[in-house]
This record gives structure tokens, sequence and C-alpha cells, in this order.
């Protein structure tokens, strides 16, 4: 028998908007959004509490949240800051288990099997934590899963809702993962979006309990391999892992021009820079990639992409530009207008690198290999010994009996 | 000037003089090959200031004299000649060369000789003797382990180490070294070092012919040069200046693996890995398993790439000590067991962030260390 997992789901709460608060506490209680201008097509990335209440949602074009809330505050974006910040809060989650997947900038999955203490007093430790150190407020969901863990974030953020941040903390207890989810609408569930729920509701399932009672069979014949999983999660099963290192398979950078762009030296030049930023960000992750892709937006919203492949993995910004400008080149005809357009990297390789016989590291490794012989010279063999050794007997001695 | 000698002769030290020349300099003269007749014979010399060198060769000498001869139109024309006996008569005041052979009749512009940078005058006498083929074994052995990039100048060079009656060569560009000892036949007097470009030794193992028995090594004092002469041939090097790291203290002193296994089925299999790993990383992967009371041990070699495929080759090894996995560059593995003439080899490891060891098995005398690459997870 496998042993109940205690998941944790965390979720920042208006994470960019708590950000811009510390800065400016003028916005506290006030309604504001995170995003660009309405006049350059901006979209909300974030909104404070008091503007969900006018109805305002992250990702609404500006324009249309202004319409909703016309005295909205608009506060530019700072995502290096948040990004800093974010991986602030991640430490804190780390000093807690190793066991985290950081899903997006202000979430994380977190397995707390190992830590003896229940569910609730681990969420809000966690809680208080982030919020005395970094001063955010945090909603988290707990579960024997991943699927149970983040529906209860959301089921607390939605009963907490104000113009304040809800600071939420909901556990579902082992055992009651179906009779949770039951009373909610289908939607809730990963993967059913308007189509599938259209198509539930034909079938007279609105309720994740009305999806719970249908068998396997039935729903597998009616939406394949998706009907299992959709059923299985419905009675609250989920025995998907916690993924502790997200493997990258490409790194993008694209933008949005606040005009249609015709003039090709702008084009280009907004090439270099993504180009530039892509660079950067391989080398910040330690990737190598070799295949180099553009993609084009025209005003028509036809979205076109051109890739090839190098014949060596680069992070060369250069060379991730040189290759961008030849793709461009082929898709781009002079004088046509471009709305958006992107760079991206992919087919890494894992990174390897040479060592030396110079290295700190292998000096650091020298010295202490030299100490030990010295020590084994001086007092024999058994005198210092790796860890690795001796992990037999401590793994023994750690296991008590319960 | 007047001289006549053998065009297989003249082609025969002009091939090896021209090694020297050098190819863009802003000294004309530079791209000339000196010829001068040097007590009964003809002397061949070329120079790039840091590589100089000289080759003599029979001739029939009516008249005395010098000049420089643009090495590379005069090896061009010397290698098409098809007569046996070249003449050749230098109009002093206008320094133009006749060169007649059978039909054929050139005349070639020349620089005066004195426009040529002096050769150094070695002292015989203070030479050290050293058997040809050691020194061309040792200079295979070590010198393709220097650095070619010129960051660190020093490590460009191999280090020529005389102690008593032992000469030590070593090199090392910062992922690998090369050491290697041989007896001389008779001791030094005081123990000298000297820091010489690996080209300069590359170059010595190619003139220096197994036909001759010694080649003497001159340092003279206070020059900063190396002087190697054999009977016909002479190079001369300057030296490189700086400190040269101890690489007897890189080389690790014990193991936690050590895998003797056939030296030639393991070059091959790194060659086959080389094939996958030639993209990318260059990354040949090792692991090294124990065996147990009743089988060997193995050591598993694996080369892949992407876009190419994936190659493995399982050798027996007799593995002492635990399993060990570590990454080299399989460049580096397969230049090193290139040049280990024993039937087999012995691997040691410490860890896979640690240097590996290759020791030829029998042969107390060469040890090649490599660093691993690190793999990232």
């Amino acid at each position: 028998m496998t042993t109940t997992r205690k998941i944790i789901h965390l979720d920042l709460d208006a994470f960019f908007c708590a950000v811009e608060e510390q800065r400016d506490p003028s916005l506290v209680g006030k309604p504001f959004a995170v995003g660009g201008k309405p006049e350059e097509r901006g979209v909300v990335a974030s909104c404070s509490y008091a503007a969900r209440q006018r109805g305002v949602r992250s990702a609404m074009p500006m324009v249309h949240a202004l319409r909703l809330c016309p005295n909205l505050t608009i506060v530019p974006a700072r995502h290096r800051v948040y990004e800093h910040i974010s991986q602030q809060v991640m430490e804190i989650i780390h000093r807690l288990t190793p066991q985290v997947e950081q899903i997006s900038i202000d979430e994380a999955f977190l397995d707390v099997t190992g830590i003896d203490l229940p569910l609730r007093q681990i969420a809000s430790q966690l809680q208080a934590d982030i919020y005395q150190q970094l001063g955010l407020p945090a909603s988290l969901g707990g579960a024997t899963n991943k699927l149970v863990a983040k529906i209860a974030t959301d089921v607390g953020k939605a009963a907490n809702r104000s113009d304040k941040p809800p600071m939420a903390i909901t556990i579902v207890p082992p055992g009651d993962e179906a009779a949770f989810l039951g009373p909610l609408p289908v939607q809730a569930l990963w993967g059913v979006g308007p189509k599938t729920a259209a198509r539930l509701k034909l079938l007279n399932i609105e309720k994740v309990g009305d999806l719970a009672a249908r068998s396997e069979q039935e729903m597998v014949e009616l939406f394949g391999k998706h009907g299992y999983d959709l059923v299985i999660h419905a009675r609250g099963i989920d025995d998907r892992p916690i993924i502790t290192q997200h493997q990258i398979k490409s790194i993008s950078q694209e933008v949005t021009f606040t005009k249609d762009i015709r003039d090709l030296r702008l084009l280009e030049s907004a090439l270099l820079e993504l180009s530039e930023s892509v660079g950067r960000r391989l080398k910040e992750e330690k990737l190598k990639g070799s295949t180099v892709k553009i993609k084009l937006r025209w005003p028509s919203f036809v979205t076109v992409t051109r890739q090839v492949t190098l014949t060596q993995a680069t992070d060369q910004e250069q060379i991730i530009f040189e290759t961008a400008k030849h793709l461009f080149h082929k898709l781009w005809e002079p004088e046509q207008a471009v709305r958006l357009i992107g760079v991206g990297v992919s087919g890494f390789y894992r990174e390897t690198r040479q060592l030396s016989f110079w290295d700190l590291q292998t000096e650091k490794d020298r010295t202490l290999q030299q100490a030990i012989e010295n020590l084994q010279h001086k007092f024999g063999k058994q005198a210092v010994q790796r860890g690795a050794q001796t992990t037999t007997i401590r793994t023994h001695s750690a296991k008590r009996p319960n | 000037m007047k001289i006549s000698v053998l065009q297989e002769n003249l082609a025969h030290g002009l091939s090896i003089v021209s090694r020297a020349v050098s190819s863009r300099s802003t000294l004309p003269v530079l791209a000339n090959v000196l010829i001068a007749t040097d007590e009964g014979r003809l002397r061949l010399s070329a120079t790039n200031l840091e590589l100089g060198i000289t080759c003599w060769i029979g001739a029939k000498i009516q008249e005395e004299g010098s000049t420089t001869v643009p090495a590379r139109t005069f090896t061009e024309l010397v290698s098409t000649l098809t007569d046996k006996q070249v003449d050749m008569n230098l109009n002093v005041r206008t320094q133009t060369l006749n060169v007649r052979c059978g039909a054929s009749n050139t005349d070639l512009k020349c620089i005066d000789a004195q426009e040529f940078p002096p050769m150094p005058v070695p002292d015989l006498s203070d030479g050290i003797q050293i058997n040809v083929a050691d020194l061309k074994e040792m200079i295979q052995q070590v010198a393709f382990a220097a650095s070619t990039d010129d960051a660190r100048p020093i490590l460009t060079g191999v280090q020529v180490s005389l102690n008593g009656n032992r000469i030590t060569l070593s090199a090392a560009d910062g992922f690998r070294l090369s050491v290697r000892h041989a007896e001389l036949s008779s001791a030094v007097p005081n123990p000298v070092s000297a820091v010489i470009p690996a080209r300069a030794l590359v170059e010595l193992s190619r003139i220096a012919t197994d036909g001759e028995q010694v080649v003497t090594m001159i340092l003279p004092p206070g020059r900063s040069q190396v002087i190697f002469r054999t009977r016909d041939t002479e190079l001369v090097s300057q030296l490189i200046d700086g400190v040269f790291p101890d690489l007897v203290q890189l080389i690790p002193k014990s193991y936690r693996t050590r895998a003797l296994l056939s030296t030639a089925s393991f070059l091959k299999a790194c060659k086959q890995a080389e094939i996958f790993a030639r993209e990318g990383s260059r990354i040949a992967r090792l692991n090294v398993q124990a065996g147990g009371e009743m089988q060997p041990g193995t050591v598993e070699i694996t080369g892949q790439s992407e876009e190419t495929g994936h190659n493995q080759t399982v050798i027996d090894a007799s593995v002492e000590g635990s399993s060990q996995m570590i990454a080299f560059n399989v460049r580096f593995l397969r230049e090193a067991l290139d040049v280990i003439k024993t039937p087999n080899v012995a691997l040691e490891t410490n860890s896979d962030t640690s240097p590996g060891v290759l020791r030829p098995v029998g042969e107390e005398s060469f040890v090649h260390v490599i660093m691993p690459m690190h793999v990232s997870n």
C-alpha cells in the first residue's frame, strides 16, 4: 500500500499588485491594474482585489478594464522585480522541502509528506513565513494530490472574495476528495474548457459529482482517453508526482508592436533585441539550443513561423540574431506590416563543461583529497572515509519503527 | 657563388627548412631561404625568428658565396627539375641566381644574404646527447597535450627537464597533461630545465630521421634559445619565458577505481564513440563496472548525438575498487590512447569530477591525466 501523500498548492494573492503596493502604499485598497497602456493595446497582467470587485480580470484588454472601472489606476509592469521576488518566495518554500514544483511565477506545488505535522499547520506556517518575510499574501490548498490541492486553493480564494487579499487556507482531508469536488461545476477540473463543458451539459453533467457517478467505460466511449482522466479526476484521484525540475523545452521572446511596423530597420532592431534576450536567458539556464525559430504575425492576425536547425547548439546572441534575420527575410516582403515578431531557441543539449586542472572546485577537491590521504597515512585507512561508504549504517539507524 | 648540387638533395633540403619559412611577415627576407657555401657543403636555412631550421647538403663548390632565394618559388622550381645535376651561379651585383638543370634555365631574383638574421653558432661541446628514437617517442607522447591557445603562452610549451641521467618532457593544456621520462646515456652535470614551444619539438621529430643515432641539445647560457643538432640538420627555437606549472602535483597519487583493459579495444571504442560525439559536446561516457567473483568487470564506452545516433562498446576489464561513471572529451581519450604503446592500459579514477589517469601497463615512464567533463542534469 502506498502512503497517503500530503500536497500543498500555493498561489500568491494578486502577486504583481502586492509587489506594487509595497512600492507605493497609497495603492492599497484602490482599484488598480498592472499591465500595458490601453493606447498601446496593453492587457491586464494582474489587478487588485478592489478592481476585481468591479469585474476587472487578468488577461483582459486594458481598454475593456477601463470601461468596467473608469477610475482604474494603471501601473506599468516591472517583470524583473517580480521575478526576483518570486525567487525569494521559492527560497522560503525550498527551506521547507526540496520537493517543490514551481508552475508559474506565483504558483507552486509542494510535497510535504515527509513533514510529521498536520497539513493545516504546515500551510499556515508557510503562509505566515512568506507574509512576515516578504509582506506577500498567499492562499494555500492542501490535499492528498495536486488536482485537489489546486482546486482547494481556488475554492478558498473564491469563498473569501472582498477588496482585500483572500489569504485562504483550504484543506481537504484524506478520503474527502470526491465529496469536496462533488458540488463544484465541472469547469473546476483541469481539461474542462467551454467546449467540453457544453458537451457534458448535453449529457446532464454539470457538477463534478455528476461526472464522478458515470462509468469510466461510458466516458471513454464518448471522449476517448481524455474521458477516462475526467472521471478519475472527478473522483478526486490524481497520482501525478511533484516534478521538481521543469525540463525547459524552448526559450522564446516576442513583442507585439504598439503600431504595426513596416520599417526594416525597426524590425531588425526588434529581432536583435529579442535575440539578445533569448541568448541571455539561455545563458542563465545554462542551455544551448540547436533550433532557431521566428514567429511573425501580420495585421490580419495570420501568424507564420519558420525554423532552422544549426550544426552546433548555441547560446550566442549574434548567431541567434543572424539566423533569425535570415529566416525573417524568407518570410517578409518589403513594406509588409508586422504586428508581432518573436524569436525562440529549442533543441537543447544538456550543458556540459570541460573541467580544468585549475578550476576552483578541483583545487578544493585536491586539497581535501590531500588532507584525507595525510590523515589516512598517519592514522590508517579507517580514520577518514567518504560519507557514501557509511550511508548504509546511517539509514538503518535513522529508521525507527512507528 | 658557383655550385653544383644533386636535384634530389636540394629538394630534400628545401622540404626540411621550408617549414620554418615565415608565411606572412613584414620582413621580406623571412620568406626566403638562405643558401650559403659552408665548409664544402651547401647550407640551407630558414627562420621565422621564433623557429629556425638549417640543413646541410653535399655540393661541388667552385666559388664560395651566399644569397637568399624566395622559398616558395625556389621549392616549386626545384621540385619540377628532372635532371640529376643542378648548377647555380650567383650574380653578386644584381643578386640574381642563375639555376640550370638539363634544358631548363632560370634566373631568380634574390635578396642579399647580409639581410638574413644571423643564426647562432652553437658550442657543441656543451651539448647533451639524446637518443633520437627516444626523443621522437617522447615528443609524440607529450607535445599533443600542450595548449594551442595563446592565452597562457607558457602552456603552449613542453617543459624539458634534465636531472642526472634522467630527461623528462611534460606538457599540459589545463584539461590534460602528459609526463614522460627517459634515461640519458650520460648524466648532465647540473639540473637544467627549459620550456620549448611544442611546435618546435614537433618539427624536430619530423626532421630528426631514425637513421641518425643521437641528437645534441644545447642550451646556450643567457640566450633564451635551444638548439638541436643532428649530423645534417639544426633546429633553433626561442624558449618560452615564465613559470611552468608543477604538473607532478596534479597527478593523483591514489585511486578508488582502477580498470585494466586492452589498449587497442579501448582506442577502437573511443574512435567509434567519437563518430557520434563529434557534434555537440564531444562527450564519451564511461561506465566502469566492477566484476563479481566469477565474472570480469567491464568498461562501457558510449557516444551519442541527437542527430546521428548512439554508439556503445562494452569491453572486458579487470576492475579494482568500486564502479564509476565518468565522462571525458572523447578526442582527449583517443589522442592519449593513440600514443600508448603497451598492449594494456590502466584507467584510474577517483570521482566523476576529479582527474582520470591513463598509464601504460608495465611501462612506468609515461603517464597521462585527463580532466573529466561535467554533465549537468
